[in-house]
Order: structure tokens, then C-alpha cells, then sequence
């Protein structure tokens, strides 16, 4: 490799930490308000700046990741799943920076931060090596496209952050009744999605540190367009504990784990793609960490999780948060709309030669429009404001997550990226 | 009211121009959705124009054969049922020219070298029209080889046989029903 | 149902006035007494109240509603959402049989996805319906409710009713110290430091308006607008001519017609360039990973004979462009793009020599190409007249030599020579240009049946001396050609759409208004959005006149819940 790039990796790894540790000057700053009796609101104030320089440090230090990258590799650094989630975690983290500046919230920090580092935690899955572009993605309208699309999404996110303190914040846990306890629930059960996401980063990097590996020989047979049939023989490697198989496969090697020396159980036949099996796998993996994860936080606790954070958040006005959410959607639209639509269908138009082929990604980009353009006039025509528009903000970023992440991995097309 | 007497007056009009508009365009996009497949010809309709040179390089239009039953056969020599089946269509054409059969045969953009050669082997002496650039074949949405329509002397598809080699019985009974009025 | 329409303060409203369009006083008492008024479109009656409402009505109030406009995005993101379960039809070049394919890939569940219909979502006559209704909904939502804003916009009033101020979001109520007149020429300085602009109202005490970013309200209206030019330019691509889109695949040096148009394009050259080892990550070395590749095209126009059936067209060269995937070849609003390309050789023409085994002669070379061959040929004295021609050769059931298809893969010629010495009839031999065993033992056979049959007398061959004598192709390259006459629209629209979103969401519509009644100020400001700014504003520039609050205890919302 060169200079920049060993720089680059080395940025990225600074720019992690300090994200870390804003986070810790955020939590301090929330949690510690109530511990703190000489003076909540000073205490507030100051580990709130505290958390803000060092999210805004480890801003730099990421930025300086991008840029050395970019150098060292010698084109933008967004064609890749890495590459693009890094960016996006990137964005995210201006889109914060100017947010706060407009609301100064010190709360927004405390869960914008983590989920930054979730975003870069889960693009430091995929490979990270700088690979050269093909043709076809060769063009400046991939910088413009990737860049746009990505800051609208980065909006997005803290709207979505906004929108989860909204609701933890005015979920009531002294109410009995349906309404109540179904809020309860649901509430509680994105901060179960959300440790599962933990579970799955815990998952895959606790087995990659110890090195583990499986390996498996899988035949599939499958039908062309013209009705020939054909065998293909493929080697699928794990990197987490098979405890389910790829279907019809044999068993090549397998490092044993707490004693599992065979796979559980082999993936049913309808999932014959040839990764199939081993996404099963990881997403039981991260089902099973995430919920032990959760069950160890609920064992400390002895209460739900959201009935933890609720406490700390009395501070600030639900209203100001419903404002702050609706706010960094309406910035991020129009933003949205030029990258992830226009400038896609610019770019299309050049290197394909049609601006609109129904391509799963264009769809899917086309349904996290459509959906927050819904999210809008519901908010601004039919008064949905509060509660109602908190969920749908919710909702709008995991189609954004799925479009980004789902359509890749699950749904081939012009577009994909390679997978884990 | 809507905002006063003046708008009352004109919203009328605009409602209907308006809906108008809506259902000529809506209609017109459904409506096409629906026909986006049909470039296929189908019995009924009439058999496209065309204007192709023979083996001696004389030009012969559909509209000469207008008037009497023509049995329009697309083939190539790369295409073993078209080959097959020629026996059987020389056999009728000989037989049935005397009542008024025309039979006429379109290469493929063959070769014309290929398509004497041939001719001269299997002993064709229908005339052989020479596709060029493979237009015609276009103009009559082929799928396969061979394909050979049943017209009639107005100049309409009696039927289309896809696919062959067709027996000397088969292309008789089609030949039969293009006699009858 | 009848509904007093005529306010306390004299002014007669149209029937459904929420608020009254002179002093603002709520004509309507639908919402709990203290909580902030309703203020879309300023309270402007909207909607036609006639007590029967006919057909052509009912269809409009329906495409009107915003209601039904939020359910027809609703199931239209759904709708294409199931479109993305499986691939759709479209995504194949070559689909034989659709719903034998979809039935082998993925089972009872392909089945049931096809036999729907959901494998041809985005043709669907129900989804093209339902963008027809969006659009229908964007425009007459828009007539519906553009029209009332303005009217209402342009005939502000600037004294408006206590109850209009004390159920704003925004309100501040206190009593002067400081003499009225005086104070609110102050505030009016401050308001148009921050780019209000403001109007006073000096009889019966002071009443006051203060404006800005008027233009933002009309940012959703012209996104609709440019939303519609782009669904009417997208609809109009359906229109044959103004849309093409064919695939031309060219061996080099190859002419071909761009079907149904007078257009002829010709694959000059195809070059291709790999990245290197060192270019290429640890993970993708020795791999061909193409870096880039381009075909030097002509574009021919026709100008005569151009349907004749025997007559070879007249083509003009008009265009010549080195295409590649980011670089199309442009003119006259077709376009010709490289989609992809396959190595694949071909010959294109040889020149061989016929030698004369007896004596070892040769002679010639004769140029002889694989495509149109021409009938005679000339080598010395000696004259080559082609009596069969097969392209790609192979044998029948029965042994006999045909074609296997139309294209030039493995040609073969059946050459009858005549000339001095030879019998009168000539002699035939069979020719296999391209060098392969499997061609010489074929061509060695054939001629030693020839020979047997008494055709020939075995003392011919063929020859080619050296590559300059051949003229082959390497790659087939394959254009995508194009046309989009509606694409500007498209843009246009796009364009348009833009403009709106941007005017609405980053510039915010702010009002306020004062009145002074005695000494007692009361304050009242609304915005459409982001009422934090503008409480902001309004409690600096009340400080800058002496008043001192903070923004939040501005904030009117909290009556409500």
C-alpha cells in the first residue's frame, strides 16, 4: 500500500476513539445531571461542549480519513460498502453539527454519537481494501450522485435520532391501559432491535479477532433463462460458528466452538442463493448475542431499557424534539431528492443510457421518497405531529437502512456491492 | 362558495377541461400498457407490403399476388425443417398451380450464392425472394424458423404455421381451407 | 347545516371562512377554546359547500384531498416495493418462457408472483394507473388550494382580532412603559433590520404587520408543477417516435443498418485496456478486469436506393466518434452508446493463393471476403467462379454440407476453377479459410470425395502467405442506440421540482402583528414552520426595544397539551 493510505487507516482509527469518547461526554452529561446536585444545568452544559469538541475532533480526524483515502487511492472513496458507509457515518455526524448548531441540544448528542459509531462500527465489516472502479462506475457523477444522496440520508438519521429520544421520552410507564402499554412495547422494542444490531458487530468481530473459520462445499442447481439446467459447485466460507449450513452442502472444515463440531441444522431448500446459508447464520448469530446482550442489560436494570434512559430526558421539551426531528427531515428532502434521485438519474442516463430502469435500488430509493414525502404531508396538511410523526420518522430511516443495506445484500442488481 | 361570485363562474369549465385532460392522458397511458406486446401479426389482419428482388434480380411486390390464395413461406438453408419441408411445398405448388396457387418462398438475408445453390438441388422452381438485412422477417415478427402464413387473394392471413417441417398433408388442408370463400 | 358566515366585525365571509378575512376572528369553534388556530391557507375558505355535489364534484373533492393523495403514495411505494421480491421481466434480455422460468428459479412462490402479474410491475395497467392518479391528485390538489392562498396572501389585513393574536403559536402580551407611538416605530426598525417588511396601521391606536419570505408558500405549488412536466415528459416517451432504444451488435470492420431508420453504423475498431497487476488489489490479481473500452464508430446516413431490393444503398458518412460506456456518439438527437463487448474472432477477408500442386505454382492472391462474397475470382490464368457458400459450416443428418447459421463463424466456399488445361466443366474445390485441424481434415475429405465423384483432379489447393493477408476481427462490440426526444422535459421538470422544494423547505413564511390598545401590547406571530426561529426573532428584536423575555416563554403551544 502507500503513505496515505496507511494514514487514512490510522485516522479512521483516532476518529473512532474520539467518538467514543464523546459519546462517554455525552452520557456523562445526560446521566450525570441528576447525580450531580450543586448544579444540573452547568453540569449539563459543560460535558455537553465537552462531548460536542470531541465529536467535532473525531469529525476531523474523519474527514482527514476521507481526503488521504481519496489521495491514496486515487478516486473518491464511496465505491464500496465500506467506503459508502464510512461517508455516510461522516455525514451523519455533519448533519449533527448543524442541527445542534441551530437547536443547541445537548441531548441530540447523546444518541446522534452512538449511532455514528454504530454506522462506521458495521461498514468496518465489509473489506476494506481500495479497489479499482470498472468502467462503467467511472464518472463524476458517481462523486456528486453517492456524496448528495448520502448527506440527505445523513439528515434523515438525525431526524431519526431525534424522533427515538421523542419517543423515550414521552413513553409513560404508569400507564396500564392498551394504548399505553402497546407505546410500551413497540418503544422498548427498537431499543431490542438496536442492541441486536450491537449483538451482531459484537458477533463478528469477536470471531474474526480469534480468527475463526468454516469452510463448506455447496452444490446448486439451477435453471438459465433458455430452461437449461445446470450444477454449480461453490466454496461458501464462514466467519462466524455454522449453526446452520448452507443447503445441500458438505461440511469442509470447521473450527469447533463450545464444543459444536457439526453444523444444527442445514438452510431450507428455497434459499439457494450461494450466501445464503451463511447470512442465515449471521443473523442468528446477532439474534442470539444481541438478545443475551439485552437479557445481562435487563438483568441489571430490572426494568425495560427505555424505562432507564426515560428518567434522564426530563429536561428537555417533547415539543422541541418533535420540532428538531421534523426539522433535519425537511432539510435532508430536498437534499435527498437532488443525490438520491436527480443526480442518480443524471448519472443513469449517462453510463447506462436509460435515467430510470426500475433497478431494485432506484425502487428502493424511489420508496424512502415516496415515504417521506408522506411523512411531510401528513405533518404539514393532516397535523400529524408528537408521537405519530416520531414513529414515521422511525419507520422512514429503516426503509433508508434497508435501501442502503437490504437491497445489496438480499436483492441482486446493476447496483450491488459485496456482501459478509 | 370558492372564494367569491368571479370564480364561481369559471371554475365550472376549468373541472371539466381539467378531468378532461385526465381521462384522455390517463387512458391513453393504461391503454398502452395493455397493447405494448402486440407486434404480432394474427390471423385477420392483413399481410404487410413488401418489395424484394428474386434470384435474376427482378423485383416482385406483395401486391402482385393479390387475386389468387399465396402460400408465403419465410426459410434459410441454416434451418434444417425449412429445408425439409421444401420437397413438400414444391409437390403442392406443382400440384395445385393449375387451379390458381401461388407459392412463394423468402430467404433469410442469405447469401443469394447459398440460395441458387440450394434452389438448384432440391429442384424449387417457386419463385425465391432474397430478404435483405433481415426486414422483412422484422416487418412480419418472426420468432422461429420456419414460419409460413395462408393468405388469401384479398391479401389477409388466413393462418400462420410456426415451426416445422410441415408434412405435404398439413400444408394441403391449409391450402384447401384458402380455396374456400 | 347552515353556517353564519358573517364575523362581528362587519366583514361577510364565504361560506367554510375558518377565520374571518378582515380581523381574523374565528368564525369556527371546532377547536378546544384556548389551543392555536388553524391557520392553513390563512383560513380562507377552500373548499366548494354546495349542498349537492354532483358527479363531476365528488371526482374533484376526491382528487383534492390530501388524504387520499398521502393513501395513492402509500400503496404506490408499496406496489413497487413488491416489484423488487423477485427480478422483473424487464431485467432479462432473453426470456423465453416467463412463467416456466419463474416457476424452476423460485418455486410455488415464483408462480404465484408471476400468474399476479407483480413480474411485470412497473407496465402494469394498475401501477401506470396509479402514477396517473398521483398526477391527477398534484395537479387539481394544487388548482384547489394555490388559488385561495393567494387571494388570501394578497389582501392581508394588518389590525386583526384579540382572539386572531391570542391563539397563535407565538404571543406576548404586556403592558408599555414606554409612549406607544414611539415604541413601535422602534420595533418596525429593528423587524426590518431582519428583512421584514412592515406596514402600519395608525388610526384607532397602533396596529402593526411585519412580512417576510412571502415566496416560500409557493415552493410546494411549483414542486407539484415540475412534478407534473416530469410525468407528462416520461408519458410522452411512450410516443414511438420519440423513443428508441435498440441493440446493434458489430464485428470490426462491420456495417450494419440501425433498424427502421435511414442510419448505418459501422465498428471501425474495438480496443479494450485491462488494469495492470500492480493496479489491482492483492484479492484481484490476475484477474482481467477491463479499465476501459471504446469502439471507433461512423455514422452513415443513406441517401439513395436506400429500400431497393437489389441495389446496394448509397451511404454518406455523417458522424465518427470514439465511443465508450461515459462517452456516447451524439447526432441529431439519436445516440449511440457502447453497452458491452465479446471477444470473439472473426475473419473478416482473406487473400489467399491458388496453388498448383503439379508444379508448384502459385497464383494470385485473390481477395475474397466472408460476407457478399463476389462470384468470380481471378488467380494467374486461371478463373475461380463460387458455387456454394456456407458461413458457418457443418454437416447434416445425411453427411451433406449446410450452414449452421447465419453468421460468419467457420466459413466454407465451393469454388469451381476453370481455365487453360482444365477440364471443360472446371474443377470444384472446397475452401476452409480459417486455419483449424478439425478445418484441414474437413476440407482434405471433401476434396478427396470431390476427387473420387470426378469433379477434380486433386491438383489444386488454397493458400494464405502470411497475415497481412488476412483480415480479421477480434471483438464484437455491442451498442445500445437511443432515442429520447422527451429527455429534456424530463429535466425541466426535474429542475422545476427542485426549485420548489428548496423555496419551501429553507426559507420559512414569518408574520407577525401587534396591536396597541391604550398601553396594552398584544403580540401575535405565526410561521408555517419552525417556530423555534421565529420566536427567536421576535424575542430579539422586542429586546432591542427594551423588553426583555425569553424565547421560550413565547412559546403558546403548551396550552394544548
Amino acid at each position: 500500500m502507500n503513505d496515505w493510505l496507511n494514514f487514512s487507516s490510522n485516522a479512521f482509527i483516532a476518529a473512532f476513539f474520539l467518538y467514543c469518547a464523546a459519546f462517554i461526554g455525552y452520557a456523562i452529561a445526560v446521566a450525570g445531571k441528576r447525580w450531580s446536585n450543586r448544579d444540573p444545568e452547568g453540569h449539563a452544559k459543560r460535558w455537553g461542549r465537552i462531548g460536542f469538541a470531541l465529536a467535532a475532533l473525531g469529525w476531523l480526524a474523519h474527514l482527514a480519513f476521507f481526503f488521504t483515502r481519496w489521495k491514496g487511492g486515487g478516486h473518491i472513496p464511496t465505491s464500496n460498502m465500506y467506503e459508502f458507509m464510512t461517508f455516510l457515518g461522516m455525514a451523519i455526524m455533519f448533519a449533527f453539527i448543524i442541527v445542534y448548531l441551530i437547536y443547541r441540544k445537548v441531548l441530540l448528542g447523546a444518541f446522534a454519537v452512538p449511532l455514528v459509531i454504530i454506522i462506521i462500527a458495521y461498514a468496518s465489516v465489509f473489506p476494506s481494501e481500495v479497489q479499482p472502479l470498472i468502467p462503467a462506475l467511472n464518472s463524476i457523477w458517481l462523486k456528486i450522485h453517492v456524496t448528495t444522496a448520502a448527506l440527505g440520508e445523513a439528515f434523515f438519521a438525525v431526524g431519526f435520532a431525534a424522533a427515538l429520544v421523542h419517543l423515550i421520552r414521552v413513553v409513560d410507564y404508569s400507564r396500564t391501559d392498551k394504548a399505553g402499554r402497546r407505546a410500551q412495547f413497540w418503544t422498548e422494542f427498537m431499543l431490542v432491535v438496536i442492541v441486536v444490531v450491537i449483538g451482531f458487530l459484537v458477533s463478528v468481530f469477536g470471531f474474526r479477532a480469534a480468527g475463526y473459520e468454516a469452510q463448506f462445499r455447496q452444490e446448486t442447481f439451477r435453471v438459465d433463462l433458455q430452461g437449461q439446467g445446470e450444477t454449480i459447485v461453490q466454496t461458501v466460507e464462514y466467519g462466524l460458528p455454522p449453526i446452520v449450513a448452507p443447503y445441500n452442502s458438505e461440511k469442509l472444515s470447521m473450527a469447533p466452538f463450545l464444543g459444536l463440531k457439526e453444523p444444527l441444522f442445514e438452510a431450507p431448500s428455497w434459499m439457494n442463493g450461494v450466501n445464503a446459508g451463511r447470512k442465515l447464520n449471521t443473523i442468528i448469530w446477532s439474534l442470539i448475542s444481541g438478545l443475551i446482550l439485552y437479557g445481562i442489560m435487563r438483568l441489571i436494570a430490572r426494568k425495560p431499557l427505555a424505562a432507564v434512559i426515560h428518567p434522564h430526558l426530563d429536561g428537555i421539551d417533547p415539543d422541541d424534539l418533535d420540532e428538531i426531528s421534523y426539522r433535519a427531515i425537511a432539510i435532508g428532502f430536498p437534499v435527498f431528492t437532488l443525490g438520491a434521485l436527480i443526480f442518480a438519474m443524471i448519472w443513469a442516463q449517462i453510463a447506462w443510457s436509460r435515467f430510470w430502469g426500475w433497478d431494485p435500488k432506484e425502487v428502493w430509493a424511489l420508496i424512502t421518497w415516496l415515504f417521506y414525502s408522506a411523512y411531510l404531508h401528513l405533518r404539514l396538511s393532516r397535523g400529524w405531529q408528537g408521537t405519530r410523526s416520531a414513529w414515521l420518522a422511525v419507520v422512514g430511516f429503516i426503509i433508508v437502512l434497508f435501501t442502503l443495506i437490504g437491497v445489496n445484500l438480499v436483492i441482486a442488481g446493476l447496483h450491488s456491492y459485496a456482501g459478509v | 362558495m370558492y372564494g367569491g361570485e368571479s370564480v364561481k363562474r369559471y371554475r365550472k369549465p376549468i373541472q371539466y377541461i381539467i378531468l378532461a385532460f385526465v381521462v384522455l392522458i390517463g387512458g391513453y397511458a393504461i391503454g398502452q400498457s395493455f397493447f405494448k406486446k402486440s407486434t404480432v401479426l394474427k390471423a385477420g389482419e392483413a399481410a404487410p407490403e413488401f418489395t424484394l428482388a428474386d434470384l435474376s434480380g427482378q423485383t416482385h411486390r406483395l401486391d402482385d399476388y393479390k387475386g389468387k390464395p399465396l402460400v408465403l413461406n419465410f426459410w434459410g438453408t441454416f434451418c434444417p425443417p425449412c429445408r425439409d419441408e421444401m420437397p413438400d411445398l414444391q409437390r403442392i405448388y406443382e400440384k395445385w398451380q393449375g387451379q390458381g396457387l401461388q407459392v412463394v418462398g423468402i430467404n433469410l438475408s442469405e447469401d443469394r450464392i447459398s440460395v441458387r445453390s440450394f434452389a438448384k438441388s432440391y429442384g424449387v422452381n417457386f419463385p425465391i425472394l432474397l430478404d435483405k438485412n433481415r426486414k422483412i422477417e422484422r416487418l412480419y415478427g418472426l420468432k422461429e424458423y420456419p414460419t409460413t402464413f395462408f393468405i388469401r387473394p384479398d391479401g389477409t392471413i388466413q393462418e400462420i404455421a410456426v415451426g416445422g417441417p410441415m408434412s405435404e398433408s398439413f400444408i394441403e388442408q391449409r391450402v384447401e381451407r384458402l380455396f374456400q370463400p | 347545516m347552515f353556517q353564519n358566515t358573517k364575523c362581528e366585525c362587519g366583514h361577510q365571509n364565504p361560506t367554510g371562512t375558518v377565520l374571518c378575512e378582515a380581523c381574523g376572528n374565528p368564525l369556527v369553534d371546532d377547536l378546544p377554546p384556548d389551543s392555536p388556530l388553524e391557520m392553513r391557507y390563512d383560513g380562507a375558505a377552500r373548499r366548494s359547500q354546495k349542498q349537492n355535489p354532483d358527479l363531476i364534484d365528488r371526482v374533484w373533492n376526491f382528487f383534492s384531498s390530501v388524504k387520499v393523495a398521502v393513501w395513492l403514495i402509500v400503496i404506490t411505494l408499496i406496489g413497487a416495493a413488491l416489484g423488487t421480491i423477485y427480478p422483473q421481466e424487464s431485467s432479462f434480455v432473453n426470456l423465453d418462457d416467463p412463467a416456466q422460468y419463474y416457476k424452476d428459479t423460485y418455486g410455488t412462490w415464483g408462480m404465484i408472483y408471476h400468474f399476479l402479474g407483480l413480474s411485470r410491475t412497473y407496465e402494469s395497467w394498475w401501477f401506470i394507473g396509479l402514477l396517473v392518479m398521483i398526477g391527477t391528485s398534484l395537479v387539481i390538489c394544487s388548482l384547489d388550494r394555490v388559488l385561495p392562498l393567494y387571494k388570501a396572501l394578497s389582501k392581508q389585513q394588518v389590525r386583526k382580532h384579540l382572539n386572531f393574536l391570542r391563539r397563535q403559536q407565538t404571543v406576548y402580551e404586556t403592558t408599555l412603559q414606554t409612549e406607544p407611538a414611539e415604541w413601535v416605530e422602534k420595533f418596525a426598525r429593528e423587524l426590518k433590520r431582519k428583512r421584514y417588511r412592515v406596514w402600519i396601521d395608525r388610526k384607532d391606536g397602533m396596529a402593526l404587520l411585519a412580512e417576510k419570505n412571502r415566496f416560500s408558500r409557493w415552493g410546494p405549488y411549483i414542486n407539484h408543477i415540475g412534478l407534473i412536466v416530469f410525468l407528462l415528459a416520461v408519458l410522452a416517451r411512450a410516443v414511438p417516435a420519440w423513443h428508441m432504444d435498440k441493440y446493434v451488435s458489430l464485428d470490426e470492420g462491420q456495417i450494419k443498418q440501425i433498424p427502421d431508420t435511414p442510419y448505418y453504423v459501422k465498428n471501425e475498431k474495438f480496443t479494450v485496456e485491462f488494469y495492470s497487476d500492480d493496479e489491482l488489489p492483492e484479492r484481484l490479481k490476475g484477474t482481467l478486469r477491463p479499465k476501459l473500452y471504446e469502439t471507433k464508430a461512423t455514422l452513415y446516413t443513406c441517401t439513395a436506393d436506400c429500400d431497393d431490393p437489389v441495389k446496394d444503398p448509397v451511404l454518406v458518412p455523417v458522424k465518427q466518434h470514439n465511443i465508450q460506456v461515459n462517452s456516447p456518439l451524439s447526432y441529431k438527437g439519436l445516440k449511440l452508446y457502447q453497452y458491452n463487448y465479446e471477444e470473439r474472432i472473426r475473419l473478416i477477408s482473406v487473400k489467399p493463393m491458388l496453388v498448383d500442386k503439379t508444379n508448384n505454382r502459385s497464383y494470385g492472391p485473390f481477395e475474397l471476403p466472408m460476407t457478399d462474397p463476389p462470384l468470380t475470382y481471378k488467380a494467374g490464368p486461371y478463373t475461380l467462379k463460387l458455387s456454394d457458400v456456407y458461413p458457418d459450416f457443418g454437416l447434416d443428418e445425411q453427411n451433406r454440407p449446410m450452414t449452421k447459421s447465419r453468421d460468419p463463424n467457420n466459413p466454407a466456399f465451393v469454388f469451381v476453377v476453370t481455365g487453360p488445361g482444365l477440364a471443360a466443366g472446371g474443377e470444384m474445390y472446397i475452401y476452409f479459410p480459417m486455419p483449424s485441424a478439425e478445418n484441414k481434415k474437413l476440407q482434405d475429405q471433401l476434396n478427396e470425395s470431390f476427387r473420387k465423384l470426378g469433379s477434380n483432379s486433386g491438383r489444386f489447393a488454397f493458400e494464405v502467405n502470411g497475415m497481412e493477408n488476412v483480415s480479421f476481427s477480434q471483438y464484437t462490440s455491442t451498442l445500445n442506440v437511443r432515442v429520447d426526444r422527451a429527455m429534456p422535459y424530463i429535466w425541466v421538470g426535474a429542475a422545476i421540482s427542485m426549485i420548489g422544494l428548496v423555496m419551501g423547505f429553507y426559507w420559512q413564511h414569518r408574520r407577525i402583528w401587534l396591536r396597541i390598545d391604550g398601553r396594552a401590547l398584544t403580540l401575535g406571530a405565526h410561521t408555517n414552520k419552525n417556530t423555534y426561529g421565529i420566536r427567536a426573532e421576535v424575542a430579539a428584536a422586542l429586546g432591542r426595544t427594551g423588553i426583555a423575555v425569553e424565547p421560550k416563554a413565547l412559546d403558546n403551544r403548551r396550552n394544548k397539551r
